[in-house]
């Protein structure tokens, strides 16, 4: 039975700069089985499922174009079948998709920890982003003697450096 | 002069020497395993203090040795020296390092926001979970100082106090 860290309740948000306003603002972080590790929302207005099953969509829709992108690479030499999975550490060519109302980014490590960042549809390229998330991470999480790899994240220090750089981000 | 090691190589080994020690070896047994990893510690320091006072002449005084354990041998291990130094003249010396280098990542999990009275002894419960082992990840470097001490000719006891994360004081108490 898998629980899910993270905060659903919405925090009080600064005042928002031009182009966030009634916009997603969300992130999820996976590990490479499919447990969210955290799942943190500044700013969301919308929820249509519950957690659970929010989590799930989101991994598989994310697994399911990854590997889509890969097979569809006209560069790439070598494919395998459509269908067949891809090995955590093979690199991620899927970068980022956008709508009318969102704009959605995504990071994969070799390790496969997903990083997922849910933002406006203004928003610019956020790869750098993403890289100081992932550094974040490995500097409050995988170096914190007390955590165990594959639970949940629940780390204070990890929660407010990370709040901070998002809200100076928007 | 000599090979480089990453840091993250040495702070990974630490931490899992002392959760290999406090969850595997001696499960349950916390006092054991404390003492394990302290007389681990104590090794270390002996070896360690060789090494740094290589060039020195003998130390004058105890005060002396204490004062290169808190500017010298810290600043080799740490990168920095110990913030404060208070003694009380009778043999206790209490070393204050208010961002102590294998603490900084350490983080306790936040307690829930919503809860109640009737909840209290689980939240307490798990607080003191998390400070129990934080502080058996102090048992290292407690016996790290109690080597180089007593490789410089003074036999001590030292114990550790983090009352205020992530700073941590050790106290170095002489028997008489």
């Amino acid at each position: 039975m898998q629980f899910f860290g993270g905060s659903d309740t919405i925090s009080p948000s600064p005042p928002i700069p031009t182009g966030l306003a009634n916009n997603g603002n969300m992130m999820y972080v996976f590990n490479r089985n499919g447990i969210c590790l955290i799942y943190k929302e500044w700013n969301r207005s919308l929820r249509t499922l519950s957690s659970q099953q929010d989590h799930k969509l989101m991994f598989g829709l994310l697994f399911s174009l990854k590997s889509f992108t890969t097979k569809m690479d006209p560069s790439n030499v070598e494919k395998g079948n459509l269908g067949v999975p891809q090995l955590p550490g093979q690199g991620c060519s899927f970068h980022s998709f956008r709508t009318n109302t969102y704009k959605l980014s995504f990071m994969e490590s070799p390790s496969g920890i997903k990083i997922i960042l849910v933002t406006s549809p203004k928003a610019g390229d956020l790869r750098e982003s993403l890289k100081y998330i992932y550094n974040l991470y490995v500097e409050y999480v995988v170096k914190n003697p007390l955590y165990t790899p594959g639970t949940p994240i629940r780390s204070e220090l990890f929660n407010t450096n990370l709040d901070q750089y998002v809200k100076n981000l928007a | 002069m000599g090979k480089e090691v990453s840091e993250s190589c040495v702070d990974s080994m630490i931490i899992e020497m002392v959760s290999a020690y406090s969850n595997r070896f001696y499960a349950n047994k916390a006092e054991l395993a404390a003492r394990r990893i302290e007389a681990i510690g104590y090794q270390v320091g002996l070896q360690l203090s060789e090494r740094y006072t290589m060039e020195r002449p003998r130390f004058s005084d105890h005060l002396e040795a204490i004062k290169f354990i808190c500017k010298d041998f810290w600043s080799e291990l740490f990168k920095k020296q110990i913030d404060n130094l208070k003694t009380n003249h009778k043999g206790t010396f209490v070393l204050q390092d208010k961002r102590f280098r294998w603490l900084t990542r350490m983080s306790i999990e936040p307690t829930p926001a919503n809860a109640d009275l009737s909840q209290d002894p689980s939240v307490s419960a798990v607080e003191n979970k998390a400070t129990q082992s934080a502080s058996m990840h102090l048992y290292f470097p407690c016996g790290i100082i109690r080597g180089a001490l007593s490789n410089l000719g003074i036999p001590c006891a030292v114990s550790a106090d983090i009352s205020e994360f992530p700073a941590c004081k050790l106290l170095d108490t002489k028997p008489l």
